[in-house]
């Protein structure tokens, strides 16, 4: 057990053991401990087998800025180990693993690197052996791909999605974040303070200054109203306008900010030699971490590469806690340190100029080359400077630069709403970092007009040796990764060069760079090093490959979020629960599929044969409904549908077919001119929204005195159909006369019935006698149970969606969507009769005229089946010579005819009525259909006129 | 209201089986005004003939107080007048008014139809607008006379502020879900 006593293991609660396992076997960590620290504390470093190689590997920058430490946990894949928190009972396998972590089989790639080199994937997929893909390589690779399991049997989790708004958003609690975030809160400002960090202070946590009291410092953010803290939330991009996902557990909170600091610190980079990935080999930040938040004492004879005096920060934690340091590498003179040089000496450190060269050891660091000499060891802190977390600014357009002199990154972000802060602008002493974090908030407070005072620029001591960029030379045997992730290694960025890709962009194409989980955090500035030395570019110019969002994984749940589904109801749904209905959503609408229990194919035949032989109810609410209203109504309505309707009489009812500017038909309805300057205009309930909304565009653009209201959901609908409909409606109290002579077919009336104001149209879409009765939705309710008791002594009873799909389909009818697609023209339908000849414009008239001069190919018609026939499915093909030339768009048994009845697109040779066409049904039999007439039920259309 | 008037949240309602979710939590109080006066118009001439009526006009997308009810300007001819029910009758006068007004008046928009009203307020309410609402609702950014006409709880949505509460207006037909994401994704963050 490695544990230390306190004060290390500041995020540990020792008081609350946690039980967990681990590749199926028993460990124990603490409240506060990441599933890697739990199993670092047991002895248990490897946690993942590599990507390509299956090579150990195990945390590295216990920062989660690596995909060595992915796991997966229950049925969730992908889990940071260095990063997700430990919980009771959690059940930790390792991933792309053939067998088990400790003996995989797959292992023995390791030994066959030679056969994969850099661009394997273009070399093997493309060219001459492309044939062998679907044989040969896509099952192998299908098999070893993929990193974690999916649960397919994975139930639904509680993900949760919000907005949130803000004066000035922080990133990153560091020194900087944290200074920020207090300037701007304590002058007034409204301030959102996100860190992924479980608790406040960046790297004050783990690396404590003795001038900075950190406790303080988070005391007074904590005091302070205006300063919202949000610990454990990841900033996953930037968008336009600072919109910025912050991630927090399963929620996804989407912040728009006035002013946004990135404060978002550096990225410890590794140093490159050959078995630079053996567990056991961590960033100094790493080591410290460990030590400092988990109480974990990394190893018991370490070697330090201290390229940066935060190497001999790490070689001191160490010390203290009982880690012989074997020796201390240094690169380069330190100067500065050399009194802290020497402490070390003292303690026991044996002082190496140089660098390490090789690192050996099976699943755990054992040695290190250092001059050409081993040096055993079990743990290797590597302290070689920071790369600047530059994914957040340059998503917001900032540029990399390099300074080759320096050896340091810097990012250039000019854009308004956007400051950088502390080390990720390039500033490396706490003091200056805190200073540049009060600076950027002072110019986020002046930006909202709050008054903010200047704060001096502070003198950086630490800058001139906060970097140290070692040589990037191939070792000759290899296995000096540069991307853990992908298992690239120095000679395969070289060799992609050679290859021919100068630029950065394709040699990541090429040898996959910088693709994999960790999204070139350790690798794209190493990459940009070698190509640049490679191409005789300085760094500058090669820069770094386009950093996009997300800046790291994110759950398809968090996207998705709460999952609350759209709905809509009429102002009659509980009616048809009362009434029995079985409810389908329909869209957003829930509508009754049918009514009562039983056989389906019963009751539907039933409600059908009620509305043929008696009278049927039918909730319509879901139609679109509009009302066009002002002096040009008529005109407007004349653009825009191809019938005439400025010419339409007062208390008439016409057909409208709406096309688009390719003369496809997007819409249909009714319009009924209820007055010289109003007319109520039905629209089909998917379409009603974009009708809406065109109607809205044409009227901007066209200019002329007309409004458009969208009265869908205010006004509910009620279709009362069949032989009886007229008697139901004469047994209501009315205003109206509903006789033969006194309302016509296809005339509307308004008034009143049962004492609730209505609008009327004689229409039929069941091609039985229909009247629809539009009122107020408010008195819907009180409508139905008036019709309903009216019509209950004739047999009146309410019919679903299904009985009113078939019913259109006996008389014809189509149903715009489903029998039409993106191209369908009017004639096509056979709707010639719909188009106004005289009518010098409207939407589509001149690609209507266009496509009549290249001819039809195509027509839809009705298609009868005998008895026995096999009924073809939607969608069935319809062939001609073998051809497709068509497909069936609406299939239905009529129970009026006892025939199976179809509305499909046959060649427009093929249109006449008795002409037999084939069909390949869906057990790829081909069966015949007779075309029939327009009209399957009632042609002469005597029934609906009566 | 006449008794054969039904609302969603009301007994035989469409959303009558999420109803008992209004004032369910004791830090969001969620009441439905879906019954309360209103009284809307749209169109050519709406703007003029409210001007001769008397009612003082704000700016398009703000509202104000004028003779007794608030008025919404949705846009330029574009209005909706709410009414307190203890105190409706200003409102019905403008109505009957309205009614009987030769043209050119506007056009019905039919808002006491088409639209939901529910009021929030509560502790927990500012939370619950900006999860709810992807602008800036905020008192010190949304002032008293703003109007917001955006997407709440995942449907269109005309959201106002009056006396520290919200109000908010949406398409009736969706009831029974807005409540529901209100109350359910209405949490603290």
């Amino acid at each position: 057990m490695t544990r230390l006593d306190a004060p290390f293991g500041s995020r540990i609660d020792r008081s609350r053991p946690i039980s967990f396992s681990f590749e199926g076997q028993r460990f124990t960590g603490y409240e506060g401990d990441t599933i890697a620290s739990a199993l670092a504390a047991s002895g248990q470093w490897m946690l993942s087998r590599s990507f390509k190689y299956h090579r150990p590997r195990g945390a590295f920058s216990m920062a989660g800025a690596e995909a060595n430490t992915l796991v997966q946990v229950g049925s969730e894949p992908n889990l940071a180990a260095d990063l997700t928190p430990l919980a009771e009972g959690m059940v930790v396998s390792a991933q792309n693993v053939n067998g088990s972590l400790a003996r995989d089989r797959d292992a023995v790639m390791d030994r066959l690197g030679r056969f994969m080199p850099v661009g394997f994937y273009y070399r093997t997929f493309m060219g001459p052996t492309r044939k062998a893909w679907l044989k040969w390589w896509e099952p192998l690779i299908r098999a070893k791909a993929g990193l974690g399991m999916v649960d397919l049997a994975a139930r639904p989790d509680g993900f949760d999605k919000s907005h949130l708004h803000c004066d000035i958003l922080v990133v990153g609690a560091g020194p900087a974040g944290l200074a920020a975030a207090i300037e701007a809160a304590e002058a007034g400002a409204d301030v959102i303070l996100g860190d992924e960090s479980p608790d406040l202070g960046g790297r004050l946590t783990y690396a404590p200054e003795a001038e900075v009291d950190l406790t303080a410092l988070v005391a007074r953010a904590e005091a302070l109203p205006a300063l919202r803290i949000m610990t454990g939330t990841v900033c996953n991009g930037w968008f336009e306008d600072n919109w910025l996902p912050l991630i927090r557990g399963k929620a996804l909170h989407r912040c728009r900010a006035r002013e946004v600091i990135l404060a978002t610190g550096g990225i410890e980079q590794p140093a490159v030699f050959r078995g630079n990935d053996l567990p056991g080999i961590l960033t100094g930040g790493a080591v410290r971490r460990l030590i400092r938040h988990y109480g974990v004492r990394p190893g018991t004879r370490s070697v330090i590469l201290a390229g940066t005096p935060d190497g001999l920060g790490a070689a001191e934690d160490l010390l203290d806690v009982g880690t012989r340091i074997a020796a201390l590498v240094l690169p380069r003179d330190l100067p500065g340190h050399a009194e802290r040089i020497g402490r070390l000496r003292s303690a026991g450190a044996e002082i190496l100029t140089g660098r390490i060269e090789a690192a050996r050891g099976g699943t755990h660091v054992e040695a290190v080359q250092v001059g050409g000499r081993w040096i055993d060891c079990d743990l290797v802190a590597v302290s070689v400077g920071h790369a600047p977390s530059w994914q957040l600014p340059c998503q917001a357009g900032a540029r990399l630069g390099y300074d080759d002199a320096t050896c340091r990154f810097s990012l250039d972000l000019a854009r308004d709403g956007l400051h950088l802060a502390g080390s990720v602008a390039g500033h490396a002493s706490t003091s200056a970092v805190i200073a540049d974090g009060r600076r950027a908030a002072m110019a986020a407070l002046r930006a909202l007009d709050i008054d903010a005072g200047n704060v001096s620029p502070c003198q950086d001591l630490e800058l001139a040796l906060a970097h140290c960029a070692l040589p990037l030379n191939p070792h000759p045997k290899g296995r000096d990764f540069v991307d853990f992730d992908e298992d690239l290694q120095v000679k395969d960025i070289v060799n992609a060069v050679r290859e021919g890709y100068r630029e950065l962009e394709l040699v990541k194409r090429f040898s996959t760079v910088g693709m994999g989980p960790s999204q070139g955090r350790h690798s794209a500035l190493a990459t940009a090093r070698i190509v640049a030395a490679a191409t005789g570019r300085s760094v500058a110019e090669t820069g770094v490959t386009t950093a996009r969002p997300p800046v790291g994984p994110e759950t398809l749940g968090a996207l998705a979020g709460h999952g609350h589904v759209e709905e809509r109801r009429t102002a009659l749904h509980a009616r048809h629960l009362e009434a029995g209905a079985e409810m389908r959503p329909v869209g957003a609408w829930w509508r009754p599929y049918l009514y009562g229990r039983g056989d389906r194919v019963e009751r539907i035949t039933e409600e059908v044969r009620a509305v043929r032989e008696g009278a049927g109810l039918l909730d319509v609410s879901t139609l679109g409904k509009l009302e066009v209203r002002g002096p040009d109504a008529g005109a407007f309505l004349d653009r825009l549908y191809t019938m005439a309707h400025a010419n339409q009489p007062v208390g008439k009812v016409r057909y409208c077919l709406m096309l688009n500017e390719m003369a496809a038909v997007i819409d249909d309805g009714v319009a009924f001119r209820m007055a010289d300057d109003v007319f109520y205009v039905t629209a089909t309930t998917g379409a009603v929204a974009r009708v809406y909304a065109d109607m809205a565009l044409w009227n901007a653009q066209w200019r002329i005195r007309v409004d458009v209201a969208n009265l869908t959901a205010a006004f509910s609908g009620l279709n009362i159909t069949g032989p009886k409909a007229r008697d139901v409606l004469q047994a209501l109290s009315s205003d109206i006369d509903f006789s033969p002579a006194g309302f016509p077919y296809l005339e509307g009336r308004i008034g009143v019935v049962a004492g609730i104001p209505v609008r009327v149209m004689r229409i039929g879409f069941t091609g039985e006698l229909s009247y629809e009765l539009h009122c107020p939705s408010s008195h819907a309710p009180a409508l139905w149970d008036a019709v309903m008791a009216a019509g209950a002594p004739l047999g009146l009873r309410p019919y679903g969606l299904e009985a009113s799909r078939i019913l259109r389909l006996e008389k014809g009818h189509i149903l715009i969507g489903q029998d039409t697609d993106a191209l369908t023209s009017p004639d096509e339908l056979g709707f010639g009769w719909a188009v106004s000849k005289k009518k010098a414009f409207f939407v589509g008239k001149r690609a209507l005229e266009m496509r009549r001069r290249l001819g039809e190919s195509r027509r839809l018609v009705g298609l009868i089946f005998e008895p026995g026939t096999e009924a073809p499915g939607e969608s069935c093909l319809v062939l001609r010579g073998g051809e497709p030339v068509g497909h069936v768009t609406s299939v239905a048994h009529s129970p009026t005819l006892g025939r199976v009845i179809a509305l499909a697109y046959t060649h427009v040779e093929d249109a006449a009525p008795g002409t037999e066409v084939t069909i390949r049904a869906r057990s790829g039999k081909l069966v015949t259909g007779r075309v029939a007439g327009h009209a399957f039920v009632d042609p002469e259309n005597r029934r609906q006129e009566i | 209201m006449q008794a054969t008037q039904t609302c969603p949240f009301f007994p035989g309602g469409a959303a009558e089986d999420v109803a008992p979710l209004l004032g369910q939590r004791d830090d969001l109080s969620v009441s439905d005004r879906s019954h309360w006066p209103r009284f809307g118009l749209k169109g050519p001439g709406s703007a003029d003939w409210l001007s001769d009526a008397g009612v003082a006009l704000p700016a398009p997308n703000r509202l104000s107080l004028s003779s007794g009810f608030t008025v919404l300007r949705l846009g330029p001819n574009d209005i909706t007048l709410l009414g307190d029910p203890a105190a409706p009758e200003a409102l019905t006068a403008l109505c009957a008014r309205w009614e009987a007004a030769p043209g050119p008046k506007g056009f019905s928009s039919w808002r006491e139809e088409a639209w939901a009203w529910l009021h929030l307020d509560g502790r927990a309410l500012e939370d619950a607008l900006a999860r709810l609402c992807a602008v800036d609702l905020r008192p010190r950014r949304f002032v008293p006379e703003a109007i917001a006409q955006t997407r709440f709880a995942e449907v269109d949505a005309v959201v106002i502020r009056r006396g520290g509460a919200a109000e908010v207006f949406f398409d009736i037909a969706a009831s029974a879900a807005v409540l529901r994401t209100i109350r359910h994704g209405g949490g603290h963050p």
